[in-house]
């Protein structure tokens, strides 16, 4: 070197540019826990201390978890990027508040192992961690994962409610003082979801474009078509709200362009719709998420970026002089992308209600001659089934306050109840469409038929999508026949099999989950028979 | 006109209130000055003085050497030293002509003459310009003589004078324009005399209302001017935004300007221009902000080529304790050189000194990619720095291509955006070299078939 100067302290060098932006991955993960902060409060403030346990364990078990496998992996600790604290969090906040404390703990190693660590770490896991841990629960401890009873209330959850058809209150469900998981207080995510976009960590398009998609589809597919009651309750129950906000919105696993974003939203809410409407189970927004998170690498590719000026049309045409000259138009010009994008959301959600809409009626008759059937195979001597609206009120109200009897027959309900009337008007028994929560999968539902004695003449099922070859086979004659002409207070369910008593019912082997549901049915409806419809 | 936008963008922190107030003042340099042989785009200058040759100020010490290069003058007067490899701002060594200032700045024969450029044939203006040795000021240091020669000189229908200065920091061309703004409008008036038809715009961002103020009366009632406000973010002074701004249209990639009917150059540019052809004055001089937290004296100046950055800042003056980076040029593009034994030259606006190193706090901070898509949304050309990274990663050529990743300014946004810290400019301006030489041998190869 010919020059060394007075200057003898050499300066740091690097690739321009020399500025960064204050936000780093940390702060991003940290502006979420922030706008998570309201809802979590609201949540342990209406479950108490249970649900607090839960989120703590939820928590320590992500944050362990992660310190852990960084450890035996001697791979860079990464706790300080925040997101184990926040894949916690999230998943505690979509958990039922009581559930046993294995379930966060468990869902939590879940979670970080599999919805991320093992992918490579943040950045490079393909679905939401929170949503992994909550979906691997859901499968592993299914009836602890959906009792959402907590400080001895129990009942239906408003979903459950909704999905037998009756009425929920709609703004004690935005607020969040129903049953649910804890991060229920739809208010509280809205909160925390502005927060979110105000503070530029998420964008507006997801959240968007997956309310307006659920909106359309659930007009489309539910059975009370553009009832405002009927979507608002749907749109503030479950986790859609939570989905839409911050799980859907999580930037590993959602697209990163604009287009990307609408139509990951429109396909979250079209999928949440779905599963909502005809799905088993009552809220289904992690699926939803889980099988959206599937398309973004997809959706990501779609796009191939259209640099300012490339490829734009006329792009060397240089105006004469009077042109030039001329007043310039002005107007907003609307990205051409979007009109599309708006096009095929249309056209796709008129042509599915329209569909929706002409087999509807179909449908809605099919069901009722299938009603009609089921009641005169459980009541063969009548000619016609009569309604008593003493009777449907009573039933109503029952639905109303959740389970029959506070869920003294697990999570049954009576649906319908009939009077028998024979060709010359005479009363010659009852039947009682009832059904369990506690199928294997979802709800099973059965016509009861009663002589005017209290004799079960025989049952009959109306809903039945068990395992086929097992849960299945209680949908056999054999099986039915031990129902059939006894009178008794209440079956009991003999999972050994070999009964001899007229009460006990043999379990179909390999499916007692099914068979107990069907037993609690009847039970519900001889109860119901004995002290409503008898002593009514 | 409203004021003109575009989309993405970010806000990186101003500081330009450092030196917003500080009038443009003249430094005389007290050393040697070192006269690097490329200051600019193109092929290096060729000596035309011999070691211990008398030169004065203004007289030619190295010619250009083909189409794309400059001529470059003496700023002082003095003799020659030596002609030698010194360091230079691009951070290596190169050929250099040094000269031993004797304080007299005596003027070179005819420099400084007045000349009335409104007798002066299109040609004869831009044989003054090409020999006065302008190139852009901006920072990319083209030839400017070569953008006054379109292929089709009719068909152009605007100068712009771009005096956005989007930098943070950086303000010489505010002091400019507020100082000298009939300069400016002379220079923009030169370059009209070469396209007749053509309309002359002035591009400010909104955040200097004294310079726009300033330019406005210097305008005065001239129809063929006009003002065109800018938005304040980075990169406003983009030549494409601008080219969008004052034409409505967009540019193809690998387009010149000219195509379009505009022609960008910086107020400094044009300054420079109006100097060469109506005060027969080569580009000797030019402004230079000194700035940052860590500069003790932060100013304008106008600085006489050759001058070492050292006599502005260093270790024992000019700098707070502690001072952790210089950069030559402003925080998002500008070089940052590890001492400031290199010389000032043409491409050099500002000198920035910063207490703390954000690129060093950045990388304790690096993590995976969280495709935030944040580097998209603030992409001023609309590209997707996320995908050219990977793409760049891999070096995965075809990919980096097709996403369109040679039209990259490397202009610094997405990664000054970029949350997990990720090296995007880096990797951005290692990969484009490299992808364009895989383009031109696979272009060979095909041809060769």
């Amino acid at each position: 070197m010919s020059t060394i100067g007075k200057d003898s302290t050499l300066k740091h060098v690097s690739s321009s540019p020399h500025l960064r932006d204050s936000i780093t991955t940390g702060g991003v993960m940290f502006n979420v826990i922030i706008g998570l902060i309201p809802l979590t409060i609201v949540g342990i403030g209406h479950f108490g201390l249970s649900s607090a346990l839960v989120i703590i364990a939820s928590i320590l078990s992500c944050m362990v978890t992660e310190y852990v496998f960084d450890l035996i992996c001697h791979r860079p600790n990464t706790l300080y990027d925040g997101s184990a604290i926040l894949t916690g969090l999230l998943m505690a906040l979509c958990l039922p508040p009581s559930v046993p404390l294995y379930c966060p703990v468990a869902g939590g190693i879940f979670a970080i192992l599999f919805g991320k660590c093992f992918f490579g770490g943040l950045g490079q896991n393909f679905m939401n961690p929170a949503l992994a841990g909550r979906a691997f629960l859901l499968i592993s401890f299914g009836k602890v994962m959906t009792d959402y009873s907590y400080d001895a209330v129990t009942g239906a959850t408003p979903l459950a409610v909704l999905g037998n058809g009756g009425s929920v209150n709609v703004l004690r469900m935005f607020l969040g003082l129903e049953m649910g998981h804890i991060g229920a207080s739809v208010i509280c995510i809205i909160i925390g979801g502005i927060w979110l976009i105000v503070s530029d960590t998420i964008s507006w398009e997801i959240p968007v474009a997956s309310i307006v998609s659920f909106i359309i589809f659930m007009a489309a597919f539910g059975e009370k078509g553009m009832d405002p009651m009927f979507i608002a309750a749907h749109i503030v129950g479950g986790g859609f709200m939570l989905g839409a906000f911050f799980m859907a919105t999580d930037p590993v696993t959602s697209p990163m362009t604009w287009s990307g974003q609408l139509i990951f939203g429109c396909l979250y809410g079209f999928l949440s719709a779905i599963f909502r409407c005809f799905g088993s189970m009552a809220d289904s927004s992690t699926y939803a998420i889980i099988i959206a998170n599937l398309a973004v690498p997809l959706i990501d590719l779609m796009p191939v970026p259209q640099p300012f000026g490339i490829g734009k049309k006329g792009a060397s045409v240089i105006p004469s002089v009077e042109e030039m000259n001329a007043p310039k138009k002005s107007g907003i010009a609307i990205p051409p992308s979007a009109i599309v994008l708006t096009l095929i959301t249309v056209v796709a959600g008129g042509a599915l209600a329209g569909v929706n809409m002409m087999t509807s009626e179909r449908i809605a008759e099919n069901n009722l001659a299938k009603a009609l059937e089921a009641y005169e195979s459980v009541v063969p001597t009548a000619d016609t089934f009569e309604y008593d609206d003493d009777v449907t009120a009573q039933i109503e109200e029952m639905k109303e306050a959740g389970y029959y009897a506070d869920g003294a027959f697990g999570k049954a309900y009576i649906n319908e109840a009939v009077q028998a009337v024979d060709a010359s008007g005479n009363v010659v028994g009852y039947a009682i469409n009832c059904s369990s929560m506690e199928g294997y999968d979802g709800e099973i539902a059965l016509s009861v038929g009663f002589d005017t004695e209290g004799t079960v003449i025989g049952i009959s099922f109306t809903t039945l999508t068990e395992t086929a070859g097992m849960g299945m086979l209680v949908d056999t004659d054999d099986w039915k026949a031990q129902f059939a002409n006894v009178k008794v207070d209440s079956f009991t369910l003999n999972k050994a099999g070999g009964s001899t008593a007229d009460n006990e019912i043999d379990s179909v082997s390999g499916a007692s989950t099914t068979s107990g549901a069907v037993v609690n049915a009847v039970n519900a409806a001889i109860d119901f028979y004995n002290n409503y419809l008898i002593a009514g | 006109m409203g004021i003109y936008s575009f989309r993405g963008g970010v806000h990186p922190k101003g500081y330009k209130e450092l030196t917003a107030d500080k009038p443009l003042v003249e430094y005389l340099p007290k050393g040697e000055l070192v006269f690097p042989l490329s200051q600019h785009l193109g092929k290096p200058a060729i000596p035309v003085v011999k070691r211990n040759d008398l030169v004065k100020v203004g007289q030619l010490i190295a010619k250009a050497d083909g189409f794309i290069s400059a001529n470059i003058h003496s700023s002082v007067s003095g003799k020659v030293k030596i002609i030698e490899h010194r360091p230079n701002n691009a951070g290596i060594m190169g050929e250099s002509i040094v000269i031993i200032n004797d304080g007299e700045y005596t003027p070179f024969e005819g420099v400084g003459e007045k000349t009335d450029y409104e007798r002066l044939t299109p040609r004869e203006i831009i044989d003054k310009v090409k020999e006065a040795g302008i190139v852009g000021l901006g920072g990319a240091g083209f030839p400017t003589y070569v953008k006054l020669m379109p292929q089709k000189p009719e068909d152009i229908r605007w100068i712009v004078a771009n005096g956005a200065e989007c930098e943070p920091g950086i303000t010489c061309d505010d002091r400019l324009m507020q100082e000298n703004p009939e300069q400016i409008v002379e220079g923009l008036k030169i370059v009209l005399r070469i396209f007749p038809t053509a309309k002359a715009v002035i591009a400010i961002e909104t955040n200097k209302p004294k310079a726009i103020e300033s330019m406005r009366r210097a305008v005065g009632n001239d129809p063929r001017f006009e003002i065109l406000e800018l938005k304040v973010k980075y990169p406003q002074g983009g030549e494409r935004n601008l080219v969008h701004a004052v034409s409505g249209q967009y540019m193809e990639s690998g387009a010149l300007p000219a195509s379009l009917g505009v022609i960008v150059d910086n107020v400094a540019t044009l300054a420079a221009i109006y100097k060469a052809v109506a005060l027969n004055t080569p580009l000797y001089e030019r402004g230079l902000t000194v700035t940052g937290d860590g500069a003790s004296n932060p100013g304008n100046y106008i600085v006489k080529f050759g001058t070492l950055a050292s006599e502005f800042v260093n270790d024992d003056e000019g700098l707070k304790p502690g001072t952790k980076k210089i950069i030559l040029g402003g925080p998002m593009m500008g070089v940052a050189i590890p001492n400031t034994d290199v010389p000032l030259e043409k491409r050099n606006n500002a000198l920035t000194c910063f207490l703390e190193d954000d690129v060093e706090k950045a990388q304790q901070k690096l993590t995976n990619c969280i495709r935030c898509g944040k580097c998209i949304r603030v992409c001023p050309l609309g590209l997707y720095p996320q995908m050219m990274a990977e793409a760049a990663e891999k070096k995965d050529y075809e990919r980096f291509i097709k996403v369109h990743g040679l039209d990259c300014i490397q202009c610094g946004t997405c990664n000054y955006a970029c949350p997990a810290k990720r090296p995007l400019t880096q990797l951005f301006k290692q990969m484009k070299p490299a992808a364009m030489m895989y383009q031109r041998a696979k272009a060979a190869k095909e041809g060769k078939k």
